[in-house]
């Protein structure tokens, strides 16, 4: 065999090592998530009934659901996605139109970052800091509030983002017609990215629906069913969280089932992000 | 005939046009990007109701001057001109220009088609509303006059609720001029606007910009020599950054004053 020709069957031999490691490992990560999504459906199925969504947390030993877990997480995510739109989008059209080159706007895009990989749990207590402790009260509203600062960050990035991906002659077209920018941005711009800002909002909805460590230091919970959200709100993960450490079958059934709505909601809403980003990159 | 300078060139040519007839008349124009100087000491009269072409190699500052008219560079921080744009007798560089109604009087049509995100209809209602409070069979009936000077309206009359981005690219940058005229702009000005169609769309084109003088002052940016010699009364030959030849269409192309623009319509370069 000549040098060439070994060295050639060297690199074959590596190539074919590389292509088996990489597979396996990937093979690794999806068991785990499979294990995760087994586990979730064959424990959380089973008590998955209409029960679960018309009564509240029962005390152990008697029957109930997640009716109020679930309305809620609902009013919360919600309402944080209300205050999140406003502020992300807001802040997200001034980086791309208006403030992002000068330094003002790297130091706000900078921060943005910062946020956006912050420790939910740090959000949590700053909210209690400055909503909960002066008010005396756990709050739904303050738990909206903690969501709230989860999203305005994914929010902000993604409407910068596709607001860049508009062609700059769409800009110009309206300026054109004198119209002030600004018109152009509300009648023109965000029409035109609007699959692109509908999904930035579906992942920051998909972030926030599962977030525990802000809730218990700001909505906390509440063991019956409560529209007001002036006072502490039960959600599904606080729920699930005390429920699943605790010594009553019953309980940590009503956890399981708490978790697969969860998960099934987020994998909704990604699937539907998905397929909405798809659209956009069609047209 | 060949070694005249440019400046004597372009006092002769001036001379050409009645200065009454004079609807755009850029002296003396510095353009700035930053600290790079795009635009030398341009003067250059755009005559009212007639095709004025722009032609000079990729670079030249062709579209630059076209950016100029309707200040559309004010959108960038960092862009700067200096001179005198007098459009009517206005200098439009001055601090006090309302850049939205300015840009009103001046359109613009773009090298890639731009349609919004809306329906046809409206498309071409866009720029009107922003200015005028028309009742609906009025607005009709502006939407309708548009398209038919664009040449596009006996293809859309039965879609007006249709997405422009249904349309094709020629279809497209007709309803871009469309959406142009609707709003009566005095000037016109077209940034290369048959550079992404085909032969056919193109020619079409070309036929509106003929029949859309009779109201407006137009100016075209291209790199096709032969529309430029189509659809053009005047034209101004650029390289880097300065106005080399300005003259009737015909005499810059039949009887070109300098060699430089000779090699560039004879292809020799660009």
């Amino acid at each position: 065999m000549t040098a060439a020709s070994a060295k050639v069957a060297r690199r074959r031999a590596a190539d074919l090592a590389f292509k088996v490691f990489c597979t396996i490992v990937t093979l690794a990560a999806l068991a785990a998530l499979a294990t995760i999504l087994w586990s979730l459906i064959s424990q959380g199925l089973p008590g998955i009934n209409l029960r679960l969504f018309t009564q509240s947390t029962p005390a152990p030993g008697s029957q109930g659901g997640l009716a109020n877990a679930i309305m809620g997480s609902l009013m919360m995510c919600v309402l944080a996605m209300v205050m999140a739109l406003v502020v992300g989008v807001l802040a997200g059209t001034w980086l791309a139109e208006y403030g992002g080159r000068s330094a003002y706007g790297s130091v706000v895009r900078f921060l943005n970052d910062v946020l956006l990989s912050a420790p939910s749990i740090l959000v949590g207590l700053f909210v209690y800091e400055i909503v909960v402790a002066p008010l005396h009260s756990f709050s739904g509203f303050a738990g909206a509030v903690a969501l709230a600062l989860l999203a305005v960050p994914v929010i902000t990035r993604t409407t910068e983002d596709v607001l860049l991906l508009q062609a700059a002659t769409l800009r110009e077209a309206g300026v054109a017609l004198g119209a002030p920018l600004s018109f152009v941005i509300r009648t023109v711009l965000w029409r035109s990215a609007r699959s692109g800002l509908l999904t930035g909002a579906l992942l920051a909805f998909a972030r926030i629906s599962g977030e525990t460590a802000p809730l218990l230091f700001t909505a906390l919970n509440n063991q019956f069913f409560s529209l007001d959200m002036r006072h502490p709100t039960a959600n599904l993960p606080v729920v699930i969280f005390n429920f699943a450490l605790s010594a009553y079958d019953d309980w940590r059934q009503l956890a399981w089932s708490g978790a697969l709505l969860i998960a099934a909601t987020v994998l909704t809403v990604t699937v539907v992000a998905r397929i909405v980003a798809k659209e956009q990159s069609r047209s | 005939m060949n070694n005249v300078n440019a400046a004597e060139v372009f006092e002769s040519s001036i001379a050409d046009i009645d200065r009454a007839q004079v609807k755009v008349d850029v002296r003396n124009l510095d353009f700035f990007y930053g600290a790079s100087r795009a635009l030398k000491g341009v003067s250059i009269p755009f005559a009212r109701n007639k095709v004025t072409a722009l032609i000079g190699p990729s670079g030249c500052g062709k579209s630059t001057l076209l950016r100029t008219l309707n200040r559309m560079y004010a959108l960038y921080p960092g862009q700067k001109a200096t001179g005198e744009i007098m459009l009517d007798g206005e200098n439009i560089l001055g601090p006090r220009v309302d850049l939205a109604r300015l840009r009103a009087r001046v359109g613009m049509v773009f090298q890639k088609p731009t349609p919004f995100p809306m329906s046809i209809y409206d498309n071409v209602a866009f720029g009107v509303r922003l200015y005028e409070n028309l009742s609906k069979p009025d607005m009709d009936a502006r939407v309708e006059e548009a398209l038919t000077r664009a040449a596009l309206w006996d293809e859309v009359k039965d879609k007006l609720k249709g997405p422009g981005l249904g349309l094709s690219g020629g279809q497209q940058q007709r309803l871009c001029v469309a959406r142009g005229v609707a709003v009566r702009p005095e000037v016109l000005l077209l940034d290369e606007p048959t550079s992404a169609l085909d032969p056919i769309s193109s020619a079409k084109l070309e036929d509106t910009v003929t029949r859309l003088k009779a109201d407006h002052t137009i100016v075209i940016v291209t790199h096709n020599l032969g529309q430029a010699a189509r659809v053009s009364d005047y034209t101004g030959f650029m390289y880097l950054g300065e106005l080399v030849e300005f003259g009737a269409t015909q005499d810059v192309f039949t009887r070109p004053a300098t060699s430089r623009t000779s090699d560039y319509i004879t292809g020799r370069f660009g």
